[in-house]
């Protein structure tokens, strides 16, 4: 992913770890070959299974790559902050536009395009 | 600094260390989280819009809008899109592993069946994104057993209740499904006594929709 400034600047650093803990013996794996709570990444060539716990995933999220925007094409009307075009009923959601999940997004929204409409 | 420590941490990473983490929440993660690098997902998954537009045809309603490989485009995707409970009625998102159309008549698709979690109207404002994201986080981080068995999970938007199925490739896999089925209820912490059901595609095809037997429930 070169298209990444990040990836530019990557360095060798420390196979990150992660520890799990087991509450009952029947939450260990079922074979040899696999860790705790899902397999390390990076391991085996052509091995095991790349694994994310929602935590480790939930904190990247706001990491600065996460939060740059999509190099995807969003159709305008999908992208937060526009409202929907509604042939039929009135959505209730523009209004409900979440305040509250806003803190670290307040950002990027600003980023966003967000008054150019579609008519 | 932070290398360092962990480093440290490494090597006395044994069984050992295990037991005082117990009520430490999340340990570990946060200082080892490498923000330089792109974490690759098992899978490419593909994400998918539908919209009820009646001068289309249903397979043309559905639409692709991204794929991605990593975490990080994961988020970048879904930081910047609406919300499920943001859609309109009769909208869905859906998300499937690269190379399966959101359909039963996929190949992938065609022996399958889905887990489905009626949602009642009032859960629109609280549990809807809270479900659906945890949904896509089982997925792309792989978190059931038999994860190969998924072909991806879609989320309905409707009036008379929303509803999230979770689409794996084969109905006569009980094991599997049952494994699936048992770690979706305890990631998305449905109560132990709501249960939910397994629907066959099949059956689904052949019924109207609501009447559709439980293959399966767990």
């Amino acid at each position: 992913m070169s298209a990444s400034p990040m990836a530019r600047h990557v360095e060798s650093k420390a196979i990150p770890i992660r520890r799990v803990a087991l509450n009952d013996p029947s939450e260990l794996p079922h074979d040899y070959s696999t860790t705790p709570g899902g397999t390390l990444y990076s391991t085996t060539p052509g091995g095991t299974k790349i694994v994310y716990e929602r935590s480790f995933l939930m904190n990247l999220r706001s990491s600065p790559v996460a939060r740059t925007p999509p190099k995807f094409d969003i159709p305008e009307s999908l992208q937060k902050g526009t409202p929907n075009k509604s042939p039929n009923r009135q959505p209730k959601t523009t209004q409900k536009q979440t305040p509250k999940k806003n803190h670290f997004k307040n950002n990027n929204v600003q980023d966003e395009e967000q008054f150019q409409m579609d008519m | 600094m932070w290398g360092c420590t962990s480093a440290t941490k490494m090597s006395a990473n044994s069984l050992e260390n295990e037991n005082d983490k117990n009520d430490k929440q999340e340990p570990e993660i946060v200082d080892t989280i490498d923000y330089s690098i792109k974490h690759p997902l098992h899978n490419c998954w593909t994400l998918w819009y539908y919209e009820n537009d009646r001068s289309n045809s249903w397979e043309k309603n559905q639409k692709e809008i991204a794929s991605f490989d990593t975490v990080e485009d994961f988020w970048s995707l879904y930081n910047h899109i609406k919300l499920a409970s943001e859609l309109r009625q009769g909208c869905d998102y859906s998300l499937f592993k690269k190379g399966i159309r959101p359909m039963w008549e996929d190949d992938a698709n065609i022996r399958g069946g889905r887990w489905l979690i009626n949602l009642e109207k009032k859960q629109r404002g609280n549990d809807l994104d809270r479900f659906w994201l945890d949904v896509i986080l089982c997925l792309i981080g792989e978190a059931f057993e038999n994860s190969e068995e998924v072909c991806g999970a879609v989320v309905n938007i409707r009036g008379k209740g929303d509803k999230i199925g979770v689409w794996t490739s084969d109905a006569m896999h009980s094991g599997a499904i049952l494994e699936i089925g048992k770690k979706l209820k305890e990631r998305l912490r449905i109560a132990q006594k709501v249960t939910i059901g397994y629907q066959v595609h099949k059956d689904t095809m052949d019924k109207a929709s609501s009447a559709t037997k439980n293959s399966y429930t767990v």
